[in-house]
């Protein structure tokens, strides 16, 4: 009985296992806040296998990922990296947004991520071959458009890709439930607004709201905050600067929460 | 006098029929753009645009005074068809600017729900109504507050008979007698006249086309005593530019319908001759006779070899100017965000001497057994980034960059602004770019201008080029990108980028029109991805979704809106492309 809240959108799960089950590594697109990272630490909790989260930010290095020497009182000593410990002891090694990382970084997960799966440590000059349960995983939003950023294909084509979107509106309200627990009405409001909010196209705004920030405004009504003001400070301000969009926001918070 | 007084009797007759609430007002071009965004939100179709509506004439039942005034039989009614959205110029129902405004999102809503197909407007209505203050506490508050208020303002909307306009109701286009044209988009490309005294009419009349043509002069076909009210056809003449006339203006507030009549001015005023030869004007220089390129046929699916003459040529003579006043605000903002690219520094490690020490490689010169091998470079520092970026900007000066945004404010009048930005901020983050300019007439002349090249630094003079752009002819896209390719391809840069700013559809006087055009400039595109050049396009073009994602793939392009943003927005592009 996994602890951690997830409820699938399709056959996320079963692709899921059955990757893990023939070693196979796995890419996760979609949209911030539709509940990548919690699908990952379900997995890692219905799996049984520890989950080693890696944040990739453009100035994460090799090392960062591998490993490096660190000082004590007796001198040096080699310092595993996240996913050296995953690929040791097993586990699910989970780099997030990996676009973010530079190209150059990445590379070194190509020999994991294909046939061969061994890890080469340059500096220690140690080849490591796989647990049986290591499992890579990573992922990354294809919303941002960026010319100098972006996966290479040959990264890329190394994996079993699974796409999510926001989830459904009935298992959107049932997690907004579950995790700000609001009511059922309240629930609903919620998820009209988001339904409503997402049908804008990119020009209106960036990125749609996420179910992360209707769990926020939901948190913030049980919190005892008026529903206007709980979704102004949740949803609202975080999804635009501009003007005009805002005010019209603002006008459909004071349509659904008189 | 006599006039005068009768102006002032009309205003009062009119006030005192009126049973609006002028003081809380409230305008419809105040709240335009949040009005589209709002129908967006609802899942309105995006492709839909926001109009004033014209007045309705409906037979009903009027108070005395609304008799007396001539209000009260025509109607300004909220409705749409397959184009756009049409509401009243002004609301002012209500006794509060808060309902009023209200509303407008009601009226809006009400367009997003209600089905246009369906004639029977009380049962659409209602059905519509009901879903809003059912799944909306917000509309259901004002339902009942509006409901209220109009029952006691006009009490003819309780009897049964449902003739009485409801102002809260969506009615169906209006039925066309009459052929009326739709002067939309073709009106806003000859508005662009001059901005002296002009007091907008705000309101939409109802479009006639009177013959007009063959009018004989000299004879009085009226009786010299309707002279005293004024006539229902105004000579507007569209050929010059107007006149500033109070009167006109008043009266055609007044007038229910304008008719526009086609007649000619005589041929004195029409030959314009321009007279300024001054030695120093700008113009055009050709620089040599043209050289060829492929173009491709999607029939044939194979390419005509050197089918396309391209023609490059720059401005000479021009003034150079420093950047506009107009500017310099935008220009600031933009200043603050590139402040903001420019803390991004990168670190350089493995250095013999440098700023710092770098604890890591250290470590692993401690760490190592065979230390005589280890380079001892153990310092790094702190760089500012240097971009190893080319982009090469092609703006699109086709004849459609003519038409207006405002009165005041063309298209071209913005890609040159945008132009400016552009490459004020480039030059400021020392990125290496180029800026280039086309039209064409057929595949014998693609006018390539060159505006900046590579190698020339930005100046007054660039700037200079940039300010004497004019409209050109048709737009031979696939070609412009060609050449554009070609001289991307020569620079030394990791990345390069090629940015089309374009207002349409790829089009030109022969059979490039179309799917033809639209082929050859997907396989220009490809072309360009082949040399490891990143194309993107940013259009103005609302309809571009239909056929952009087809050229560019889903994410290689951008739709902007409101092309008064085009400046701002195609840096912030270009910054969040290349972040």
């Amino acid at each position: 009985m996994s602890k951690t809240y997830y409820v699938p959108q399709s056959n996320e799960i079963e692709l899921f296992e059955a990757a893990a089950g023939m070693n196979l590594p796995v890419l996760i697109k979609g949209p911030t806040g539709c509940g990548k990272t919690r699908f990952i630490e379900a997995m890692g909790e219905k799996l049984e296998r520890d989950v080693y989260t890696v944040v990739c930010h453009d100035d994460l290095s090799a090392a960062d990922l591998v490993g490096r020497h660190l000082i004590d009182e007796n001198g040096t000593f080699w310092q595993d990296g996240p996913l050296t410990k995953a690929v040791r002891n097993g586990g699910i090694c989970y780099l997030d947004e990996i676009i973010e990382a530079r190209k150059d970084t990445t590379v070194v997960l190509h020999s994991l991520a294909d046939y061969r799966r061994v890890l080469p440590i340059d500096r220690t000059g140690e080849v490591i071959k796989a647990h049986p349960d290591f499992m890579l995983v990573v992922s990354y939003n294809p919303g941002y458009q960026n010319v100098l950023k972006g996966m290479k294909p040959s990264t890329k084509q190394r994996f079993v890709s699974l796409s999510f979107g926001y989830p459904s509106p009935d298992i959107e309200k049932a997690v907004i439930m579950k995790e700000s627990g609001v009511s059922d009405k309240i629930a609903q409001k919620l998820v009209n607004i988001a339904g409503e909010i997402r049908q804008l196209s990119e020009s209106d705004i960036q990125e749609a709201v996420s179910t992360r920030l209707l769990v926020y405004a939901g948190k913030l009504m049980v919190k005892g905050f008026d529903p206007y003001q709980a979704c102004v400070h949740s949803i609202v301000e975080s999804l635009s600067d501009e003007d005009d969009v805002l005010e019209v926001l603002h006008q459909l918070i004071l349509l659904h929460f008189k | 006098m006599d006039e005068k007084v009768g102006k002032y009797w009309d205003k009062f007759v009119t006030k005192k029929a009126s049973r609006l609430y002028e003081k809380k007002q409230i305008l419809f071009e105040d709240y335009a753009k949040f009005l589209k965004i709002f129908y967006h939100l609802l899942g309105g179709d995006k492709a839909k645009e926001l109009h004033i509506t014209d007045k309705r004439f409906l037979l009903t039942t009027r108070t005395m005074f609304e008799k007396f005034s001539g209000k009260g039989k025509s109607f300004f009614l909220s409705w749409q068809d397959e184009k756009a959205l049409y509401f009243p110029a002004s609301l002012a129902f209500f006794d509060e600017k808060k309902l009023n405004a209200m509303h407008y999102y009601w009226l809006c809503a009400m367009l997003a729900l209600v089905d246009i197909t369906n004639r029977n407007i009380a049962e659409e209505n209602t059905k519509a109504t009901n879903f809003l203050i059912q799944k909306y506490p917000g509309f259901f508050d004002f339902y009942n507050k509006a409901q209220a208020s109009l029952m006691i303002d006009y009490p003819e909307l309780l009897s049964s008979d449902v003739s009485y306009p409801h102002p809260l109701w969506i009615y169906p286009s209006a039925s066309k007698p009459k052929q009326f044209r739709d002067y939309g988009e073709e009106e806003m490309g000859r508005m662009n006249g001059k901005n002296d005294k002009t007091e907008e009419l705000k309101m939409k009349k109802r479009a006639e086309r009177n013959d007009n043509e063959k009018e004989s002069d000299g004879l009085l076909l009226f009786l010299p005593e309707s002279m005293m009210s004024f006539m229902e056809q105004i000579n507007v003449d569209r050929q010059e530019n107007d006149s500033f006339d109070e009167n006109a203006l008043y009266n055609a507030e007044d007038l229910d319908e304008i008719t526009l009549g086609k007649k000619d001015a005589n041929l004195a005023s029409r030959i314009k001759i321009d007279l300024d030869i001054s030695a120093n004007s700008a113009e055009d220089y050709p620089l040599g006779k043209g050289h060829f390129r492929d173009e491709w046929d999607h029939k044939k699916e194979s390419y005509l070899k050197n089918y396309v003459c391209i023609k490059p040529q720059i401005s000479i003579n021009v003034q150079p100017i420093i950047l506009p006043k107009r500017l310099e605000k935008m220009m600031r903002q933009i200043q603050n965000e590139l402040d903001l690219m420019e803390l991004d520094r990168i670190k350089i490690d493995s250095l013999s001497y440098g700023d710092e020490i770098n604890l890591d490689s250290w470590i692993d010169y401690k760490g190592n057994k065979n230390r005589s091998n280890h380079p001892q470079r153990f310092f790094e520092s702190y760089k500012k980034k240097t971009r190893d970026m080319a982009t090469l900007l092609l703006a699109d000066i086709s004849l459609s960059t003519e038409s207006g945004i405002t009165q005041e404010i063309r298209v071209i009048d913005m890609i040159k602004d945008t132009l400016m930005v552009f490459a004020e901020s480039l030059q400021r983050l020392e990125d290496r770019f180029g800026i280039y300019a086309f039209s064409s007439i057929r595949n014998k002349k693609v006018h390539f201008h060159i505006i900046k090249n590579f190698k020339e630094k930005y100046n007054d003079i660039v700037r200079g080029r940039i300010d004497v752009i004019k409209p050109g002819y048709y737009t031979r896209l696939g070609a412009a990108i060609r050449e554009s390719a070609k001289i991307l391809d020569k620079q030394q840069s990791a990345n390069k980028l090629l940015l089309i700013l374009s207002d349409g559809k790829p089009n030109d006087l022969d059979r490039y029109d179309g799917k033809y055009g639209i082929e050859d400039t997907k396989k220009a595109i490809e072309e360009v991805k082949q040399k490891g050049i990143v194309p993107y396009c940013i259009t103005i073009d609302v309809e571009a979704r239909e056929y952009l994602p087809h050229l560019f793939g889903k994410s290689s392009f951008s739709v902007i809106r409101d092309a008064k943003k085009l400046p701002k927005v195609l840096t912030e592009i270009y910054m969040n492309l290349t972040k």
